[in-house]
C-alpha cells in the first residue's frame, strides 16, 4: 500500500453530543473534496448513520456478512447517491448483539482500508464493548463533546481509556456551541472545556437548527454545500483535519449584540 | 607492594556518589569543589539529603560539575521538594529515607512511613482522567492534573504538581496528620483519614497553591507554605 489510510474514530462517551452528525457531515466534505471515504457504522446496535445519509433503504449486506464470507466486500459496501467518492459499511444488524469482536472488526476495517483514503468509524456511546470494539480497529481520534458538564466529563473518561490503548492523535470537536450564551457565561466556555481535556481542538461547530432540517431529511448540510454556520465549521474541521491551517471560529465574535460585547468587558477581570 | 598507586586510589577515585555535607548552613558549592578534586568518574550521582534545593540551585549544581567535565546523573533527596525541582529541570531524582532519622521526635511525621521503609513514595506524572484511580502505600506526588472524576488515595500526604478537580483521600488508613497540597485546590471532595469534606462553592485565586489538613477536627483549607510540605512526609 503506497499511502497510509487514516482510520479515525469519532466517539465521545456521552451519547447524543452528535458523533453520528459529525460523522456523516465529515464523510461528505471528504468525499467531496475527492478523498476516498467510507463510514462505518459501529453503532450497530442502534444504528442510525445510514439515516442521516438517507441511505437507509439500500442496505442489503453487512460487515458481519463479509466476514462470514456469504458476500463481498463491495457488495456490503453502499455507494453514497450523490456523492460516489463516499461509501457507508453498516457494522452489523441491530438484531445480532453479541457477534463482533475486536478481531472482527480489525479485520474488518483492514479490509475497507485497502480501497479508501479515510475510513471514519462511528463508535457508539457509552465505553463497553461496542467501544472497545470500535477502539481495537482505529488509529487516530476525534472526540467530540458539548459545553456541558457531563460530556466534558464522559469525554474525559474516554480521552483516558483511548490513551491507554494507544491512539495517537487524538482531536477534539467541540460541538453545539452557543456564542449569545458562552459569552454571557452561562454555558462553559471553550477555555474551560480544553482546560480540563488538554486536547489540541480541531474544531468548534456552532449551534445550527439547520443541522436538524437537514438529519431529518436525510441530507447531511456539507452535502448542499450550504453556507450555514454549522456547514462552515465542518468544512473547517475537513481542511484542519488534512493538516492545513484554518483559524478558530471565535466563539465571542459569532452573532453577539453590543449588548453582550458590554457585558462581557463588564465580567473582565482586570488582573 | 607491587602496584602502590592502584592500592591508594581504590574506592576513592572511582566513587560515583557525592554526599552533600551534613551541616545544612554550611557551602555547599565550595564543599562540592573539594570533593571533586578527588573524583574521577565522569557521571555523578548525588545525595542531597536534608538539603532543600530549588531549581536554580540544582541548575547551578549542574553547571559546576560540567565545568570540570561531570555529568549530574542522578539526584537522591530526602526532601520532596528537591525532587521535585530536580524533575523540573528534567533530572532522575529520588526521594530517600534515612534510617537513622527514624525515631527522631518530629510529630508532623507520618507514621505509616516512618516505621515501614518499603512504603515508599508514589511519583505518578500525566493528567489523571475521570475514571481514573491511583494509590500509594507510602505519599503520593503527582504532577499533572486530577480532573473531576478521577480519585487519588494514599497511606501518607498528597501533593499534587497542578490542579486537583477530583477527589484525594489522604491517610487513608487513619493518619490524620495526612496533608493535601495541589497548586490549585478545587476539588469534588476531600478526605482525610475518616473525615470527609465537599470541596469549596467558589474558585479559590489561580496562582496560589493550598493546602488541606485536619484542624480542631475538621478539614480545612489554607495557602501553602513552603515550610509546611517539608515537615508533612
Amino acid at each position: 500500500m503506497a499511502k497510509e489510510t487514516r482510520v479515525i474514530l469519532i466517539c465521545s462517551g456521552k451519547g447524543g453530543v452528535g458523533k453520528t452528525t459529525l460523522t456523516a457531515n465529515l464523510g461528505i466534505a471528504l468525499a467531496r473534496q475527492g478523498k476516498k471515504t467510507a463510514v462505518l457504522d459501529a453503532d450497530f446496535g442502534l444504528r442510525n448513520l445510514d439515516l442521516l445519509l438517507g441511505l437507509e433503504n439500500r442496505i442489503v449486506y453487512t460487515a458481519q456478512e463479509v466476514l462470514e464470507e456469504s458476500c463481498r466486500l463491495d457488495q456490503a459496501l453502499v455507494k453514497h447517491k450523490q456523492e460516489a467518492n463516499l461509501s457507508l459499511l453498516p457494522a452489523g444488524n441491530p438484531r445480532m448483539l453479541d457477534w463482533l469482536k475486536p478481531e472482527d472488526m480489525k479485520k474488518i476495517v483492514e479490509m475497507v482500508s485497502e480501497l479508501f483514503d479515510f475510513v471514519l468509524i462511528d463508535c457508539p456511546a457509552g465505553v463497553e464493548d461496542g467501544f472497545k470494539n470500535a477502539v481495537a480497529a482505529s488509529k487516530e481520534a476525534i472526540v467530540v463533546t458539548n459545553p456541558e458538564v457531563s460530556a466534558v466529563r464522559d469525554a474525559d473518561r474516554v480521552i483516558g481509556l483511548l490513551n491507554s490503548n494507544g491512539i495517537k492523535p487524538i482531536q477534539l470537536v467541540l460541538n453545539r456551541v452557543r456564542p449569545k450564551m458562552m459569552a454571557s457565561q452561562e454555558m462553559l466556555s471553550v477555555d474551560d472545556v480544553t482546560d480540563i481535556l488538554a486536547l489540541p481542538l480541531l474544531g468548534l461547530v456552532l449551534e445550527d437548527e439547520q443541522v436538524i432540517v437537514s438529519t431529518n431529511r436525510g441530507e447531511p448540510l456539507t452535502l448542499s454545500g450550504s453556507n450555514s454556520p454549522a456547514a462552515r465549521c465542518y468544512s473547517n474541521i475537513v481542511l484542519r483535519l488534512q493538516g492545513e491551517e484554518v483559524p478558530l471560529i471565535d466563539p465571542s465574535k459569532e452573532g453577539s449584540s453590543i449588548g453582550d460585547k458590554f457585558r462581557r468587558l463588564m465580567q473582565t477581570k482586570i488582573f | 607492594m607491587k602496584y602502590p598507586e592502584k592500592n591508594h586510589s581504590n574506592g576513592f577515585h572511582n566513587r560515583k556518589e557525592i554526599k552533600f555535607p551534613y551541616n545544612t548552613n554550611s557551602d555547599w558549592r565550595n564543599y562540592l569543589k573539594i570533593q571533586l578534586n578527588e573524583i574521577n568518574e565522569k557521571s555523578l550521582e548525588i545525595d542531597c539529603h536534608k538539603w532543600f534545593l530549588s531549581c536554580s540551585d540544582i541548575q547551578e549544581l549542574k553547571i559546576i560539575l560540567e565545568s570540570r567535565g561531570h555529568k549530574l546523573n542522578f539526584i537522591r533527596s530526602q526532601l520532596p521538594e528537591t525532587v521535585v525541582s530536580a524533575f523540573n529541570v528534567s533530572l532522575r531524582a529520588e526521594l530517600t529515607i534515612e534510617e537513622s532519622q527514624q525515631d527522631q521526635k518530629d510529630p508532623l511525621q507520618s507514621v505509616e512511613i516512618k516505621k515501614d521503609n518499603s512504603h515508599y513514595p508514589l511519583f505518578h506524572q500525566g493528567t489523571l482522567r475521570s475514571g481514573d484511580r491511583l494509590e500509594s502505600e507510602g505519599d503520593l506526588f503527582v504532577f499533572g492534573d486530577v480532573n473531576p472524576g478521577a480519585m487519588v488515595s494514599a497511606k501518607g500526604s498528597i501533593m499534587i504538581w497542578g490542579r486537583l478537580l477530583g477527589i484525594a483521600h489522604a491517610g487513608k488508613a487513619g493518619n490524620s496528620k495526612a496533608k493535601i497540597s495541589a497548586l490549585q485546590l478545587i476539588p469534588l471532595q476531600l478526605r482525610i483519614a475518616e473525615k470527609i469534606a465537599r470541596g469549596p462553592e467558589e474558585k479559590p485565586l489561580s496562582g496560589m497553591a493550598e493546602q488541606a489538613e485536619i484542624k480542631e477536627g475538621r478539614i480545612v483549607i489554607n495557602p501553602l507554605q513552603t515550610s509546611e510540605v517539608i515537615t508533612s512526609i
